[in-house]
């Protein structure tokens, strides 16, 4: 009994950040219709400059805002210089492109940084804490907290201000949305620099977990994306609830289906991820089923 | 049966025709240079130990600043494979096909020295000192007599932890195993159980296998400590060592922790809690710079040197480095008992008849010996505890032998 | 009805006369251009030294898997991030008919196609209910996971130490060489041999009325299906195929190297596949060999740029993610001044 309340709270800790990373998936998809691929590799560059940052000295809520600002000017850019262009053009042009964008993060980071794994402290203690034999730290409650205030404040931009309206506005129909005003435009490039600093808070929490180098990511993005299906593709809540039961889901497949072990997370993600699309395309969450053709 | 006896014929004929080449010069040998290759992970989830290949490469232009040997130049080429044994195979054909390198050396991981072994062994190109622990690379020399290993098998090493639990605590031992779940892995766990024998049912209360390309161990930790173990072996590689650290740290599980030769080194260790780590047991054969009982050493002063000298941006205390230039030493002996003409056959019997006891980055009390029947250079090993920071040797020096 | 058969056929070879429907001087220089180019390739391998020849062998390999992907991709406009799987298959196929079962290596290719190619379409039916982006998205996760599912099986597989062929009894020459060829030679002459008769049978298939309907499926699913098309059954097939020439290209690869393991086909493989796909420009299988050679020779045109040191992986894999960006950039300008060669069923990006 300990260990499978031990296995739910660790697969939480995993499953905020799972969340977090599809929380930046979500916004992007539900803003312009494209997976973005790279989402992953975005947040490994944007810890590593967090790391650059600490490692100047700074301490780290600072560098943690400094980073998160950087991460949304980066996305802005991106999404300017990148995305901007290939308006009009087929949606799957702009997927293969972030697949482009995958790689080539991928490879900076690894030229700059090394491939060596890095310590990264984050701001919670790892110290335990044990309340009736399960045990956790203030590192794995902190993490699952930031994601959980994450998508609140998300959910309060969206619905509470201008700024939010103007962002539904241009995602859901961009036609009339420039009629009354909005500059469509700008709230697309508002949506990526959001994501890419959604995504930062994602690598930044995982960092201290996981070990920071430049494949940290890649397998974490898969879980993200199982995530993000579970949880329904537009839907921010369904993103982060996704994240934490896709964490509990594959820890305790773990422990409990011995077949499974340590060995098949990756291939239970993948499960979830083809068991949700083929049967319940719209997910936990979602309001608009996924599009057949 | 035709067949087989087919390929041993076509075996032989390349055999001799690699022979007969050897009459009009030996391949990647000159009057002024001795070209040999390697390849081993310079990126990826094991980049750490390309410390080894930089080490040797390192210790070569030391011997080639003062030199050379027998008067020729040594030209290391070493490629990176990103520990993908395929990778390895295609890096080893141009090294043997277009580089025409007189022989393999300190090729990095088991998995990338079985893949090229069938092929450079009916090329007859010698893959000598691989950094690789499986016990197959020092046994099976009948079927492979131009491959030998170089470090201690990890299935002795984890029979040397299971020795080490029996002697010090066997009657309350419940021991925990994590383990990378490959070749590498699996030979530390299967000695590991060896060694503990006939109580091998009793004492292991649970082992739980990783995948390396999985993030994190997270919940194999949490599952190994909710076994109730006391003991907890750790048969893991780099990152995935540091994350069972922290992670038993996260849990407050304090239990006593064993960890394998090749994820102990002093710089990925100096990355765990302190109260973790602290106690943990290990092996040692090289010479670690971090170790303050090495402190002022000869061997370690010369490798300190080195790398100021031949590694930019070298850590003076990384001991993948110096364990590479122990192996770079023996293999210099080695060409030096070769001769000045130097064949490759001349070089495996050098490689098989080592007596070599003053390598200066091995600890005291371990010697390279080799003989044509028994071939693992390195079969002598110490236990080591981390205490405050840093490994402490204690206890003699130990047999590793299989 | 007939009207619009006849503009949708119009409309095809405007945008991929790559095929024998178009017969006349384009076909007849095209069949020349391939007379040329098996020319070529046939001398090829006398100037070149042994390593580039067997090098070239693996490009011959990725040619053959990238022609599939663009059946896929570029003319049914089903998109694959998991090709390196169905690789993964045929290599498998190969090595443990090859290892455990003594059949010899060239009759496992065509087994190895076959088995891909069922596995393909066998995957092509749920690949169906997904539209483009979920598509890539599923076939991604399959790319990801697949080597851990090799892993799993190790008694089959041999785990992460896979299965080594060199010198096993069915490899034909013994790994030393054939008929006077030398061994890689031998690697040369099979590949592009089968690399060859791969393209060609693409060519007629994309010319014949199967090619014909499979664009006009991409083109527009509605006009397709009231023009008398089952679209289900194409798409499907199409999978299959483009599956089966991975299933080839795996078992290539698996005969080259003569050895196989699960990290050999990790999803770097089946993006770099994609990269090779884009650059092979999607629906022209004539560029298929230019994508296939930057796969292979992109190293060493990176190691050229001074101050760079190709011995980190760091520059090579931000090159290559540069080259998929920039082409992505470029290509629609390319198609928007040049036909219209346009996936028109997706929907457009905002």
């Amino acid at each position: 009994m300990t260990n499978f309340l031990q296995q739910i709270v660790s697969g939480l800790a995993s499953g905020g950040i799972y969340g977090s990373l599809a929380l930046a998936i979500v916004i992007i998809h539900r803003s312009t219709g494209v997976i973005n691929f790279a989402q992953g590799e975005m947040a490994t560059l944007s810890a590593f400059v967090c790391w650059t940052l600490l490692d100047h000295g700074w301490s780290f809520w600072p560098a943690f805002a400094a980073t998160l600002i950087l991460s949304f000017a980066g996305g802005v850019v991106i999404q300017q210089v990148l995305i901007r262009p290939l308006q009009g053009s087929p949606l799957l042009g702009v997927v293969i492109l972030t697949i482009g964008l995958l790689i080539a993060i991928n490879g900076l980071t690894t030229w700059i940084w090394g491939g060596a794994a890095k310590q990264f402290t984050g701001p919670f203690s790892t110290s335990p804490i044990n309340v009736g034999g399960v045990a956790f730290s203030k590192q794995d409650i902190g993490v699952i907290a930031v994601s959980i205030i994450v998508v609140v404040l998300v959910g309060l931009l969206f619905t509470r201000t201008k700024l939010g309206l103007g962002l539904r506005a241009a995602a859901v129909n961009p036609v009339e949305a420039r009629l009354v005003g909005v500059r469509v435009g700008a709230m697309l490039a508002v949506g990526w620099g959001l994501a890419a600093a959604l995504g930062g808070v994602a690598g930044v929490m995982a960092a201290p977990s996981l070990f920071l180098e430049p494949n940290m990511m890649q397998t974490v993005l898969l879980y993200s994306f199982a995530a993000a299906v579970l949880g329904g593709m537009d839907s921010p809540v369904g993103a982060v609830v996704g994240g934490l039961v896709l964490g509990v889901l594959l820890n305790l497949a773990g422990t409990y289906i011995h077949w499974i072990g340590g060995e098949l997370r990756l291939a239970t993600a993948l499960a979830v991820i083809l068991g949700v699309l083929l049967l319940r395309p719209a997910g936990l969450f979602g309001h608009t089923a996924v599009r057949r053709v | 049966m035709t067949r087989n006896v087919c390929a041993l014929v076509l075996a032989a004929l390349v055999l001799a025709g690699a022979a007969t080449a050897t009459t009009s010069g030996t391949p990647g040998v000159s009057s002024s240079t001795i070209t040999i290759g390697s390849s081993g992970p310079l990126t990826g989830e094991a980049a750490a130990a390309a410390g080894v290949l930089k080490g040797a490469d390192a210790y070569f232009k030391y011997v080639n600043a003062k030199g050379g040997v027998n008067g020729r130049r040594i030209d290391f080429k070493y490629l990176d494979d990103a520990y993908d044994p395929a990778q390895t195979v295609q890096n080893v054909r141009p090294l043997i096909q277009q580089d025409n390198v007189f022989a393999l050396f300190s090729v990095v991981g088991t998995n990338s020295n079985l893949a090229i072994r069938d092929f450079v062994n009916a090329a007859g190109v010698p893959q000598v000192f691989s950094a690789a622990g499986a016990t197959t690379f020092g046994r099976d020399y009948a079927k492979y007599p131009w491959t030998i290993g170089y470090l201690p098998p990890y299935a002795e090493e984890g029979a040397l932890y299971a020795k080490q639990i029996l002697a010090t605590n066997a009657k309350h031992a419940k021991i925990a195993v994590l383990y990378q779940s490959d070749e590498y892995g699996k030979d530390l766990l299967s000695g590991f159980r060896r060694g503990l024998g006939s109580k091998a049912h009793s004492l292991i209360v649970q082992t739980v296998g990783y995948d390396p390309t999985t993030s994190d161990v997270q919940s194999q930790v949490a599952q190994l400590k909710a076994s109730g173990a006391n003991t907890f072996m750790i048969f893991a590689f780099g990152k995935f060592a540091i994350q069972s650290f922290v992670y038993a740290n996260k849990l407050g599980w304090k239990p006593q922790i064993y960890v394998n030769d090749v994820a102990s080194a002093s710089s990925i260790m100096a990355l765990d809690p302190a109260k973790t780590a602290e106690g943990s047991i290990s092996i040692l054969w090289g010479k670690d710079p971090a170790t303050p009982k090495f402190k002022g050493d000869a061997g370690v002063v010369l490798a300190g040197k080195i790398i100021k000298r031949y590694v930019p941006g070298g850590n003076p205390s990384d001991g993948f480095l110096v364990a590479g230039m122990a192996e770079a030493f023996s293999f210099v002996d080695a060409l030096k008992a070769a001769g000045k003409d130097l064949t490759r056959k001349g070089l495996m019997t050098a490689v098989t008849h080592m007596n070599e006891a003053n390598n200066p980055f091995l600890i005291p009390g371990v010697k390279v010996h080799t003989t044509p029947t028994f071939r693992f250079p390195i079969s002598a090993v110490q236990l080591q505890r981390w205490h405050q920071g840093h490994w402490v040797p204690f206890g003699g020096v130990v047999s590793a032998k299989p | 009805m007939k009207l619009l058969r006849r503009r949708l056929d119009g409309a095809d070879q405007r945008s991929a006369g790559a095929g024998f429907a178009g017969a006349g001087a384009g076909f007849r220089r095209k069949l020349g251009a391939l007379g040329l180019a098996i020319v070529v390739l046939a001398v090829l391998p006398i100037p070149l030294s042994e390593f580039r020849t067997v090098q070239l062998a693996t490009v011959g390999a990725y040619f053959i898997a990238i022609l599939g992907l663009d059946v896929l991709t570029g003319h049914s406009g089903q998109i694959s991030l998991g090709h390196g799987a169905f690789i993964a298959v045929g290599a498998y196929t190969t090595a443990i008919l090859m290892a455990n079962h003594g059949v010899q290596d060239l009759w496992t290719i065509p087994i190895a196609a076959g088995v891909a190619g069922g596995i393909g379409l066998i995957a092509g039916v749920p690949a169906l209910r997904l539209s483009g982006l979920y598509l890539a998205l599923a076939t991604f996760g399959i790319a990801v996971a697949f080597p851990t599912i090799l892993k799993k099986f190790d008694h089959f597989t041999g785990g992460s130490t896979g299965i080594t062929l060199f010198g096993k009894p069915t490899q034909t020459g013994h790994g030393v060489g054939v008929l006077g060829m030398t061994n890689n030679e031998w690697l040369y002459a099979l590949t592009w041999t089968i690399a060859v008769f791969c393209f060609i049978v693409v060519w007629w298939l994309l010319g014949s009325r199967f090619g014909r309907s499979l664009r006009a499926i991409r083109d527009s699913e509605l006009a397709a299906a009231a023009s008398g098309i089952n679209r289900s059954a194409y798409k499907v097939a199409a999978f299959g195929l483009s599956a089966a020439f991975a299933g080839v290209a795996g078992a290539l690869l698996a005969i080259n190297i003569a050895y196989v393991s699960p990290d050999t086909f990790p999803i770097q493989l089946s993006l770099f596949l994609l990269v090779g796909a884009v650059v092979g420009f999607f629906g022209s299988i004539w560029g298929a060999v230019l994508g296939a050679l930057l796969i292979l020779f992109l190293p060493d045109l990176v190691g050229l740029i001074p101050h760079v040191n190709t011995k980190q992986a760091g520059p090579t894999t931000l090159f290559f993610g540069l080259v998929l960006v920039v082409l992505m950039l470029v290509l629609p300008l390319v198609l928007r001044a040049g036909a219209a060669i346009a996936n028109r069923g997706y929907p457009r990006a905002q």
